[in-house]
């Protein structure tokens, strides 16, 4: 068995074996070693097809031993789809891992901050502030594969570390450092936050047309209420609804959905044609999304019957790319 | 005297709606309350079966609203406790021969001299729903642990939230079965609480005494013994405003739980 080290954790690999008794057998083995304790696992799995509940009942196996899954590389579909489902960040584990494209999405995760920032407690406000140095004094030359990077103080250069101290009193400066270095780390791996849902497909009234208005210059319907089944909300416009959307009912907006909450039913954002709408939630769980004339069903091994409610949402942003519609988590921060 | 109007409704049908009535009423007559419970099914009449008052019913509830008889003349007594009656559905008719106005007015008279009006709601929500929910101030929704009746009672709720005389609805989870949710094979209560959002009235346990007390027509209150007849009594307690605590269904199980009940039960012989 190949075992590699990486930020506070380790490589398992077992993607030579052939079965779930055998990777379970081979897993707790090692899980065994007393240097496990408190370390992030990455798991690669190969080409083993896993369930959702053979994978939770690894996760449960590793969470006994006092470790998490920090990502699972797999090369299985079904694997990734339940991993998926259960929160997991799946990811490819390459020799040098590329932050190039890191550059794109950290302008999006800021804005998130912001927002975040804005609307939660003090100690939020010194998370929020802490990305805003981050991405301020990044640039391209400090950021280093990881590859290449030791120890995770190397990926900042001496002057950003003092300007955090500033900010966050030093006994919370460790963990939020860590887990910030950390999220970042993850974020790096494109896949990790993207998937795409099956079938798109054509649903525009015929009278509609494709336009790209933007939806910030349309007005928004603010709703304070948790959709129930069988509940409509038709607005010419956004919507924005605090609460969840139960399964059985239906959004449809000519612009932007957010749902601060879980969004459960249908949502058609963008129903006269505009392709740039975007459907927003805290989790998104739609049997079936529609966004300007594609629609897209909701993939069947993830198909869970209703999603518990925990204090750990990714929030997810669902677009249209290339004609498919594509959903994107938003930050993750452990 | 102005009684409480409750419905007792869930949108899926077998869930238990018509058990439900006839517990919840039984246990608050035995209390010494007033109660009138109002079959709203029909044309499925089945809450005299519950009762074991088939044979009693002269009049029903058609009957008064084509005015061929009497209100208090179209309630029956029950058999043990006269302060629990009946007002049956017709069991020829359908949903259409009554209206919402009219069953609003039956509820408006008949809390005027009772403490607690039930109804009896009938599955769907076309017009035998509209008709029940019609005079209530309260609502209980009957739901079962299964996806299919959640989806239902959630719909239920988001139509009651439409109507503006119904001011609280409450949650009861039947046929619960403790070993399942173990296991993992049912939803667990605070699971339905989760997706539902309401406030819980009751947890009833699936019991097999519950067929032959139907088959009877002795509803399961009245046997001191049974489980789910000590949950509908505390679903009872509930609504009267006392606060009591959910039962514990779980019963140890498991090779150590199975020793330790022998080791209890060895002390108590001593």
């Amino acid at each position: 068995m190949e075992k590699g080290f990486v930020e506070n954790g380790f490589i398992i690999d077992l993607s030579n074996t052939k079965n779930t008794t055998q990777l379970v057998f081979e897993l707790s083995s090692i899980m065994e070693h007393p240097d496990v304790k408190g370390k992030r696992i990455c798991l690669k799995l190969g080409a083993l097809d896993l369930k959702q509940s053979q994978l939770l009942s690894i996760k449960a196996l590793i969470e006994s031993m006092d470790a998490e899954i920090a990502f699972i590389d797999t090369a299985s579909e079904q694997t990734q789809a339940s991993a998926i489902s259960l929160g997991l960040i799946v990811s490819k584990l390459g020799d040098d891992i590329k932050v190039a494209s890191y550059k794109a999405e950290e302008t999006e995760i800021k804005e998130e901050e912001v927002v975040i920032k804005e609307e939660t407690n003090d100690q939020d406000t010194e998370i929020g502030k802490t990305v805003e140095v981050l991405a301020d004094s990044e640039n391209a030359e400090q950021v280093k594969p990881i590859s290449e990077i030791e120890g995770v103080e190397d990926v900042y250069t001496e002057q950003t570390t003092q300007e955090l101290s500033e900010i966050i009193p030093s006994e919370h400066f460790e963990n939020d450092f860590e887990a910030l270095a950390y999220s970042e780390g993850l974020l790096t791996k494109e896949e990790t936050s993207k998937y795409i849902l099956l079938d798109t497909g054509e649903v525009l009234p015929e009278d509609a047309e494709e336009n790209t208005t933007d939806t910030k210059t349309l007005p928004t319907l603010y709703l304070n209420q948790t959709l129930r089944s069988g509940q409509t909300v038709n607005y010419d416009g956004n919507i924005l609804i605090i609460g969840d959307a139960h399964p059985g009912s239906e959004i449809i907006a000519t612009g932007d959905i957010t749902v601060w909450g879980i969004l459960g039913g249908i949502a058609h954002a963008g129903s006269r044609g505009n392709v740039t709408s975007k459907v927003r939630a805290l989790k998104l769980n739609a049997i079936q999304l529609r966004i300007a004339g594609l629609y897209a069903r909701r993939n069947d091994t993830l198909n869970v019957p209703y999603v518990q409610k925990t204090n750990e949402f990714t929030p997810e942003e669902a677009l249209i790319e290339e004609s498919k519609i594509v959903i994107y988590k938003k930050l993750r921060r452990d | 005297m102005t009684g409480r109007v409750i419905v007792i409704t869930s949108g899926k049908g077998g869930v238990g709606k018509t058990t439900t009535s006839a517990n919840i009423g039984t246990a608050l007559a035995k209390e010494g309350y007033k109660v009138v419970l109002i079959d709203t099914d029909l044309g499925l009449r089945n809450l005299d079966l519950l009762l074991g008052l088939e044979n009693r019913i002269v009049y029903t509830i058609v009957d008064v609203i084509e005015e061929r008889c009497k209100l208090k003349q179209a309630l029956v007594k029950d058999k043990k406790n006269p302060n629990l009656q009946l007002l049956a559905a017709a069991q020829t008719r359908d949903k259409s021969a009554v209206n919402a106005e009219q069953l609003r007015e039956i509820c408006e008279q008949l809390k005027e001299k009772n403490d607690f009006v039930l109804v009896d709601c009938p599955a769907g929500i076309e017009q035998g729903f509209q008709n029940a929910v019609a005079g209530a101030s309260e609502a209980i929704v009957v739901t079962t642990p299964e996806m299919s009746a959640i989806r239902d009672a959630d719909r239920i709720i988001g139509l009651l939230a439409t109507k503006e005389e119904i001011t609280s609805y409450k949650l009861l989870l039947n046929r619960v079965r403790p070993n399942l949710i173990k296991t993992n094979e049912m939803m667990s209560v605070d699971d339905v609480v989760e997706i539902l959002e309401i406030p819980l009235v009751g947890i009833i346990p699936e019991d097999t005494g519950i067929i032959t007390s139907t088959n009877k027509g002795e509803p399961i209150v009245n046997d001191e013994d049974a489980l789910a007849g000590k949950a509908y009594r505390n679903v009872a307690q509930r609504i009267l405003g006392e606060e009591v605590p959910f039962l514990d269904l779980d019963e140890p199980k498991g090779f150590m739980a199975k020793i330790k009940n022998v080791f209890s039960k060895l002390k108590v012989k001593v």
